[in-house]
């Protein structure tokens, strides 16, 4: 893990992001953009930056591209320190938000651009070209120009256009907000059949939620110019790291508890109930007893039971929603509890207002945070 | 109130109509005058005796009148070339640079001509060329192609600055991260989309340069008139309607250009 063995590192990293920052200044007031952000991104995987606006999602997409320059630290890409180097000597090729295609060229000329660049011989930009316009199946609309195609279309060109000269990168800023839902949903395959097919580091930025855990084989979650936490989809969802991570992806429950007892990366929390249940611990957090700390129970993770209940709850109300039941409890204490019940039945128990019921998580369903 | 407010019009105002006729009467009937005049028969301004092309045909047998319009053509394309040229330069520096200190002193510099009086432009030009001229002996078309184009920068500036303005940045942005350089991003990318405001700039430089009248006085040697200072001079000894066809001809050119810079400045990508 240590820095000394960057070498090593980028054999398996595509990617390699240092102590990386960057801040603008406007007139005698700095903004930090991006905070000290090191990450590693593997070769050949499809990496998602997530956050809200402003988190620096795109400002890190931009170092990487070579659009901006970093105020301190270091973008290594494939080995080579690219600090001072313009995005036209990057090995990285970026689909941008709004397409940007060139409006004055056919859809051809865009998806040959990089390759007139680049040098490359009539016959090889126009065999690629082809090749290209074949992957993301635009070949009838290769003499269009780019105003004479849908939006849809449009993105497709976009991606081929920066897939062409073959970058050891694609980035992708927020390609598919522009996109309608059903055609967000096509494209959201379409892409990862693209990134299978052309086994081409992804880096793909956005805010949306439900497109990194769909898409992604690894995740940042980005807040306030820092990466909070980087795993799988699952390891994120599942495992949050802290009270914005836990927030930001999925519905959750926050509940303040004590510690009971720690053993290794778990430890044992006393619910509301009084009863203590096994919780997992965030990596870098060793409490000692007696500490309280804020755990998060996921939605679905949590069963109305009759035996065995962790605690119990008042209903307030049950929302029905097709596939599931969305029921709101108040707990003891004021706190409040949301858990799903999936409708599997036509018998599922009416539970009216002001009932009480008793709820049980299910094993591994505790993940204390380190805020 | 508010509701008033919103629905207002210029148009509801009272004597909104009769003040835009007299304002139209007053701009186009003298115009109107000049060119049916220019096919009268007669040699008269004020009463109409047939139509005539004879004072075309006097306009183009007259070498005079020959030399000092391809003079006058040539100086337009020349100056508003040189002014075109450098109006780009000017305009990519002011929208394609992270602001620098003095910025808007620059903008202020180049729109000078814009500001500042015809005549105070011209004194200057004359006694700053007097000076040259007795220093190096040349009084040639030099001085007059300098002084046109320096006054056609601004003209030929805004056009181009308005259209780099709403260019996207982000497609210069593409084209260096598809490999090109700057030189290849500008002759690709930059160039192509920016083309009908430079034609704009050029065209509107155009005509302003076959307008000047003031400048050009000042600043000519002798045996450098051009069409608007030859037009000017004879039109103080006599009228004849051999200056109606000239101006007629003129007229016509300038409305060619006006109408292909609309074409150009409105038309997007």
């Amino acid at each position: 893990m240590a820095d000394t063995t960057g070498r090593a590192a980028s054999a398996t990293n595509e990617i390699e992001i240092k102590r990386l920052s960057k801040v603008f200044w406007q007139g005698d007031a700095a903004f930090r953009a991006l905070d000290e952000v090191t990450i590693g991104i593997r070769s050949g995987e499809f990496f998602t930056l997530l956050g809200p606006s402003g988190c620096g999602k795109t400002t890190l997409l931009r170092l990487i591209a070579g659009f901006e320059q970093p105020s301190a630290g270091e973008v290594i890409i494939n080995g080579r320190q690219v600090a001072g180097l313009g995005p036209n000597a990057r090995p990285v090729n970026t689909v941008f938000q709004n397409y940007a295609l060139f409006p004055h060229m056919t859809v051809a000329d865009n998806i040959g651009f990089g390759l007139r660049m680049l040098g490359k011989s009539a016959a090889v930009v126009r065999e690629t070209t082809g090749r290209m316009l074949e992957l993301v199946r635009m070949e009838a609309m290769a003499a269009r120009k780019p105003s004479e195609i849908s939006g849809g279309q449009q993105q497709r060109v976009a991606l081929a256009r920066a897939l062409a000269p073959q970058p050891r990168v694609l980035l992708l800023d927020e390609p598919l907000s522009a996109l309608d839902l059903k055609l967000r949903k096509e494209m959201q395959s379409e892409l990862k059949r693209l990134q299978t097919e052309t086994g081409i580091t992804f880096v793909f930025v956005t805010h949306d939620q439900h497109e990194a855990l769909t898409m992604s084989d690894r995740i940042a979650v980005m807040s306030g110019g820092r990466i909070l936490q980087s795993g799988s989809p699952a390891d994120i969802y599942n495992h949050p790291a802290e009270r914005f991570v836990a927030d930001f992806i999925g519905d959750t429950n926050f509940l303040d508890v004590e510690i009971v007892a720690v053993n290794g990366r778990a430890a044992d929390v006393r619910l509301p109930g009084g009863g203590t249940r096994r919780a997992s611990l965030p990596e870098g957090l060793s409490p000692s007893a007696g500490t309280n700390v804020t755990i998060v129970i996921r939605p679905e993770h949590a069963s109305i039971t009759d035996e065995a209940a962790d605690f119990e709850g008042t209903v307030e109300d049950a929302v029905f929603f097709g596939t599931d039941t969305h029921v709101h409890l108040r707990l003891p204490g004021e706190s409040r509890f949301t858990l799903r019940r999936q409708n599997t039945g036509a018998g599922a128990v009416a539970l009216p207002e002001g009932s009480r019921v008793g709820v049980r998580v299910a094993e591994g369903g505790i993940q204390v945070l380190r805020n | 109130m508010a509701r008033a407010r919103r629905n207002f019009s210029i148009t509801a105002l009272p004597g909104f109509a009769s003040i835009a006729v007299l304002t139209f009467v007053l701009l186009y009937v003298p115009i109107a005058t000049l060119v049916v005049f220019s096919f009268n028969e007669a040699a008269s301004m004020s009463r109409w005796q047939g139509f005539s092309l004879q004072w075309y045909q006097a306009a183009f047998d007259n070498s005079q009148v020959r030399e000092v319009s391809i003079r006058a053509l040539w100086l337009a394309v020349t100056a508003s070339a040189i002014a075109t040229f450098a109006a780009t330069l000017a305009a990519l520096a002011t929208t394609r640079t992270p602001k620098f200190p003095g910025q808007t002193m620059i903008y202020a510099l180049v729109n000078q001509p814009l500001m500042v009086p015809e005549v105070v432009t011209g004194t200057a030009l004359l006694i700053f060329f007097a000076g040259i001229k007795m220093q190096t002996g040349y009084t040639g078309m030099g001085y007059l192609v300098a002084a046109h184009s320096a006054f056609c920068i601004p003209f030929a500036y805004l056009p181009i600055r308005a259209r780099l303005q709403t260019m996207d940045l982000t497609l210069e942005r593409a084209a260096a991260d598809l490999y090109a350089n700057h030189f290849q991003t500008f002759r690709y990318v930059t160039l192509p989309l920016l083309l009908p405001g430079v034609l704009a700039g050029f065209m509107l430089g155009f005509v302003i340069s076959l307008d000047t009248v003031v400048i050009t006085e000042f600043v000519k040697s002798a045996g450098q008139d051009t069409l608007a200072t030859y037009m000017l001079g004879q039109i103080r000894r006599t009228v004849t309607p051999e200056m109606n066809a000239i101006a007629t001809l003129f007229l016509l050119l300038s409305a060619v250009v006006v109408v292909l810079f609309f074409i150009l400045s409105r038309k997007r990508p």
